[in-house]
């Protein structure tokens, strides 16, 4: 079975697997430079979906955005890859099995949730690998972060199992389909995701040193 | 005919031979486990959040509590994804340290495991202490070059913490002098012994397609016949260098799993003599000099992008997957823990065995839970 | 357990054909008939290294067979140079004056951010002065990676190697100045190479930051009052250890359940090398002093400075006599003697020759 290069997936998943890709291109809208742009669609000559797409944000909760985004100063946004295969949530095990069956890529390396509040988004990224050797493969899907549901792979890929699990867990990506949807780490009564950029951080209670004058104790 | 009932018992979290705050649900049939429940996170910390909170540099401190067993693999797994993401050469010298060090924790890993694997099957101790024993000699050389017996924190990125002095060269030499008579000492010690043959042989069997849509790496694996090592499949660093053979088995048992696990020992052994003997010829510092002082490393800000490694560590494929904005600190810090991933398997590998195979099955699968619940 | 390479190696024309080596299929065993042999073979290697531990002494560490045992508290084995157990800080023997310029580095390097620092000011002009006025390390929670030893500009915070350090108490783990302070003699003796490497910068370093500390400013708490005015001069950092000798890292405490001989023997040896040492020492009771005024408020008799054993009228803790002592603890391979290395190298050749004849 032929190796894929690293731009070759999309290509050939545009050709063999049309309405796959995910075409929509979500943007900061609260960055300087592309203010005005919330969903970019990057070609428009054979788009009909985009409806897994993050919802645009409204102009006024753009400028609320934006002032708080301000005040926190928070760091910069990574800018989001768009080299490898983005794939729509419901297409995702469309593609997986795509790539197993048709060129062997059968190791399901990890499953990684990453947040982007700043997009809206949560990308989760899949990594692919063969077994017999050599570099992997690359498939994205995002998701928004209010309605963040992708099918699980679990049924046909038990090694996500575990890595679905901690998606939602930590990150509140949920995955129908999978036979054990429940908290893997925190317990089941516990509120909110806590590795998402927004979880607000109780801090470590720990530290008990203080000077003088600050409410020492000597 | 009698009517039975399918009973829930609970395993742990607070049992020694769970090896950590380790919780199973067993559902069981008489004596037989019909399902198993693993449940997770008496030890969760969210490691993964302290690395989008501290440096790059003071993240290398936590790798090593990941799987505490090897943390010089953990460090060299973490700085290799940095040093991708930011563009770090790492010098010829720097890398037959690296790999040194990753095959001496190899070594260090399989030791205790075989060791505990056995104490789960009631040897109280006596091939625990002699693979303990040999643990401990190899931390004696952590000590030395890192200062810390199990917490090394000796990697830096583009290299090391400091150089290995010929002090160090002539202390891991004797170690590897007397590695043969220890492994032959530790084979005769329980390769025959019967009571290992009847609780290992034929038990807890993980077949072959099934262990690779497990997405399980390291000796569980290749003990079920897949040479899936990331040494050979994608190699990393140096391993491109040196002559070894990976060890596969047949069945994919139990005992397969401790074969490939001794045999695995040797291949290191091998290893490290290679490199060893390579070392004086390596060119180059034991850091990349651009970045030696600690200060330099503090401010490192890889440019925006993302880096995937992956290393093969005495559990499994350890994988490091980080996200930079550009800032000293990492947007996204995620890890592949191969003991969390190859739990996966367990209920399938337990089903239809006894209560008492569940001890000696997780025992072979050989996690530790500050990688699990990480 | 593995069949030659030539007979069971398969390689798979799957796996790339990367360095050397291929796949080895593991042979499995088969149960023997007769039961009990193969328990019996383990037991065999059991007993022949339970018989060897009374005869034999491990001295190489390529030995396998053979006692390793080290009897601690009273033998200790040699921690290498590069061993780190908890920060200190460092001043120079004779003016006293700390290495530390507060330049927060540690502070702001730190994982678990337990090192505090406020800058010294003069009093007159109220403008900072490259010294520390409280430096705080909470033990307790320090992790002992490193990080701020390896960071540090001055060579000022050192990795200590004493490493007895349990208390009751959370609060009295929080170490100020007047505790850390170490000379720069006791850095010297625990890791002489390691010292020998940065000494020239650091003395150069540190004459320049002496200009700027008026008065006593940077000094350590209980060198005050005693620090002479000459500006050190790198190589006299105060007592030297003999050349040659590596001394042994923190001096064992001398334990309650020592022969009373044993223990006036350690106490006259102790003070025959405190008196070789000279004044550069600060007694036990002078630190005790300095660092009273921190502590004494809150911490039990026992806990607060690890100096228990002082109190009990013993000798002073490590923490107290931060100087070293050549070794009267006897010590199998604390201090590795000339003529013991010799021996090993004997057996070594030994052991070469009979492994090329075989």
């Amino acid at each position: 079975m032929p190796l894929l290069n690293k731009g070759e997936l999309r290509a050939l998943l545009e050709r063999e697997l049309p309405g796959a890709l995910d075409r929509a291109k979500p943007t900061n809208p609260y960055g300087a430079a592309e203010a005005t742009h919330h969903l970019e669609v990057v070609d428009t000559a054979s788009d009909t979906m985009g409806d897994t797409s993050p919802p645009p944000a409204t102009s006024e909760a753009a400028a609320e955005r934006q002032a708080e985004v301000v005040d926190k100063e928070e760091p910069s946004v990574p800018p989001l890859s768009d080299d490898d295969a983005v794939v729509r949530a419901e297409r995702i095990l469309d593609v997986a099995l795509f790539l197993r069956d048709q060129f062997g890529y059968n190791f399901l390396s990890r499953v990684t949730p990453v947040d982007y509040p700043a997009y809206g988004i949560i990308e989760v990224v899949y990594h692919f690998y063969r077994i017999e050797g050599g570099p992997g493969q690359v498939v994205r899907v995002r998701v928004p972060r209010d309605n963040a549901v992708i099918p699980s792979i679990t049924p046909i890929w038990p090694g996500a199992n575990l890595e679905e699990r901690v998606c939602y867990d930590l990150f509140g990506v949920h995955f129908p389909g999978h036979p054990y949807h429940k908290r893997i780490y925190m317990w089941d009564e516990f509120e909110g995701h806590p590795m998402r950029k927004d979880f607000e951080k109780i801090g470590d209670s720990y530290y008990h040193f203080k000077w003088k004058g600050e409410g020492g104790e000597e | 005919m009698l009517k039975t009932e399918e009973l829930q018992i609970n395993i742990g979290p607070q049992h020694p031979s769970t090896h950590g705050v380790f919780r199973l649900m067993a559902t069981v049939d008489g004596e037989t486990v019909v399902h198993l429940e693993p449940v997770f996170g008496y030890l969760h910390r969210n490691h993964e959040q302290l690395g989008e909170i501290w440096t790059y540099l003071q993240t290398i401190t936590i790798t090593d509590r990941l799987d505490y067993f090897n943390s010089m693999i953990n460090e060299h797994g973490y700085c290799m994804t940095v040093e991708k993401l930011a563009g770090i050469e790492v010098p010829e010298r720097a890398e037959y340290i690296r790999v040194i060090m990753s095959e001496l924790s190899r070594i260090l890993n399989h030791a205790a495991a075989l060791g505990f694997w056995l104490q789960d099957m009631g040897s109280w101790g006596t091939t625990l202490m002699f693979g303990f024993r040999q643990r401990e000699m190899i931390m004696d050389i952590f000590e030395s070059v890192g200062g810390s017996r199990m917490m090394c924190n000796y990697m830096r990125f583009g290299g090391a913490a400091r150089d290995i002095t010929p002090n160090i060269v002539e202390q891991i030499q004797l170690f590897l002098e007397g590695f043969p008579q220890f492994i032959d000492d530790f084979e005769r010690l329980m390769m025959d012994n019967e009571i290992l043959l009847a609780r290992s042989r034929n038990v807890g069997v993980l077949p072959k397609e099934l262990a690779a849509s497990y997405s399980v790496s390291g000796p569980v694996i290749r003990a079920s016949g897949i040479p899936y090592d990331i040494r050979k499949a994608e190699p990393y660093s140096i391993y491109d260098r040196f002559t070894f053979d990976i060890p596969v088995g047949t069945v994919g048992d139990v005992y397969d799993r401790f074969l490939v696990r001794m045999e695995e020992m040797r291949q290191s052994h091998r290893i490290l003599q290679q490199a060893l003997e390579q070392l004086p010829q390596a060119s180059g510092s034991y850091i990349n000099q651009a970045y030696k002082a600690a200060s330099k490393q503090q401010g490192l800000r890889p440019p925006a992008g993302e880096a995937y490694c992956r290393v093969e560590s005495p559990k499994g494929e350890l994988g490091y997957y980080i996200v930079s904005n550009g800032g000293n600190t990492a947007y996204r810090y995620g890890i592949r823990a191969p003991s969390l991933i190859n739990l996966t398997a367990l209920n399938d590998m337990c089903r239809g065995y006894k209560v008492a195979d569940i001890v000696v099955i997780l025992g072979s699968i050989d996690i530790v839970m500050g990688e699990v619940d990480r | 357990m593995t069949a030659t390479p030539e007979q069971q190696t398969t390689t798979q024309t799957a796996l790339r054909p990367v360095g050397g080596g291929g796949v080895v299929v593991v042979e499995r065993k088969q149960p023997r008939q007769s039961y009990g042999q193969g328990i019996a073979k383990g037991m065999g290697v059991v007993i022949r290294h339970f018989a060897k531990s009374f005869t034999t002494r491990i001295d190489d560490k390529s030995d396998q067979v053979g006692m390793f045992t080290v009897e601690y508290p009273e033998e200790r084995m040699e921690l290498p140079e590069a061993y780190r157990n908890m920060p200190i800080l460092l001043y120079d023997d004779k003016t006293g004056q700390e290495l530390c310029t507060s330049c927060f580095q540690c502070e702001r390097i730190c994982p678990p951010k337990v090192i505090h620092i406020t800058q010294a000011k003069d009093p007159n002009t109220g403008k900072p002065v490259p010294a520390a006025e409280e430096f705080v390390i909470e033990y307790d929670s320090c992790m002992s990676c490193g990080l701020c030893h390896e960071v540090c500009p001055f060579d000022a915070i050192k990795m200590d190697h004493f490493f007895e350090l349990s208390t009751h108490d959370h609060l009295s783990m929080d170490r100020n100045k007047a505790v850390l302070d170490r000379p720069i003699s006791y850095y010297q003796a625990i890791a002489p190479n390691l010292w020998a490497a940065v000494e020239a910068n650091a003395m150069k370093k540190l004459q320049n930051n002496i200009k700027r500390r008026p008065g006593n400013i940077g000094v350590a708490p209980h060198m005050i009052g005693k620090a002479q005015k000459a500006l050190p001069t790198a190589g006299a950092g105060g007592a030297r250890p003999a050349a040659g000798a590596r001394t042994a890292a923190p001096v064992a405490a001398m334990g309650k359940n020592m022969p009373p001989e044993k223990v006036e023997r350690l106490k006259s040896i102790r003070a025959a090398n405190a008196a070789k040492r000279g004044g550069a020492v600060p007694s036990a009771e002078e630190t005790l002093l300095a660092a009273s005024a921190y502590t004494s408020a809150t911490a039990s008799p026992e806990s607060g400075l690890h100096t228990a054993e002082s109190d009990a009228g013993l000798a002073p803790s490590p923490a107290t006599t931060p100087a070293p002592a050549t070794g009267p603890v006897a010590a199998v391979g604390q201090n590795m003697a000339e003529d013991k290395k010799a021996r090993l190298e004997a057996i070594r050749a030994a052991k070469r020759a009979q492994r090329g004849d075989e």
